[in-house]
């Protein structure tokens, strides 16, 4: 099969797994709240939840977004990932942010 | 290369983020996205520790110091990812102005707060010995 783009530092697909790692990583500390559920029951399964909901996501929009990575190779222009930047540093500040409320509180 | 739909224009708020200029390199762009997502890596495994002093280790640390680190760590595992966003705006509006890439106040905010989460530690240890 013929590869999408003509990069030989594969720049498209090391950008690829590095957005699957983060999100690997993610759903590792979300894991850790299930060690709340006994304590903070419905509030600790929210919390694994919006993560859940933003790594499934950012995962299903790399898809696309390599497609994207691999024309803008070719096009010597990409546009920038604005939007799972953006999803990514949210998500992961509210999960410290509520995990900090957690600790304070109780 | 044999299709080549014209480049979609971006849309305004992405545009007005940016900052106008020229589109750099697209392996510069790809590569500014790995910097930030090793930075929220690292963000994520600080606050991975936090949660963990504070779920697991009730037998084993005084509960303020329990409580101390798991805060220190979560506040700085967020601060972190706060700024790698900043910071990747930063550098791809840099790198569309061609102008030098900004200085990364990550590095010493990741390693004081390092240092001192761990001179916490040793503090708490150092007088539970005494």
């Amino acid at each position: 099969m013929a590869s999408p783009h003509n990069d030989v530092g594969l720049q498209p697909e090391r950008t690829l797994l590095a957005w699957r790692r983060t999100l690997l990583s993610m759903l590792a500390v979300s894991s850790l709240f299930l060690r709340w559920v006994p304590y903070h029951g419905a509030f600790a399964f929210g919390l694994i939840g919006v993560a859940l909901l933003a790594v499934a996501a950012i995962w299903l929009g790399q898809w696309r977004r390599y497609r994207i990575s691999a024309q803008g190779i070719n096009d010597n222009r990409t546009p920038a990932a604005m939007g799972e930047v953006l999803t990514l540093s949210l998500t992961c500040a509210a999960l410290g942010a509520l995990g900090l409320y957690v600790v304070l509180r109780f | 290369m044999d299709s080549k739909p014209t480049p979609k224009p971006r849309s305004k708020r992405a545009l007005d983020l940016l900052g106008g200029g020229d589109e750099p390199d697209p392996r510069f762009t790809l590569a500014n996205e790995r910097t930030f997502l090793a930075w929220i890596r690292t963000a994520l495994a600080l606050m991975a520790g936090g949660i963990a002093v504070e779920a697991f280790t009730a037998d084993v640390f005084l509960p303020e110091l329990r409580k101390t680190l798991a805060i220190a760590l979560l506040v700085l595992g967020m601060l972190i990812s706060a700024s790698a966003c900043l910071r990747w705006l930063n550098v791809e509006r840099a790198m569309r102005q061609r102008s030098p890439l900004p200085l990364p106040l990550l590095v010493p905010l990741l390693s004081i707060g390092g240092a001192l989460v761990t001179a916490v530690l040793i503090a708490f240890v150092a007088l539970r010995q005494a």
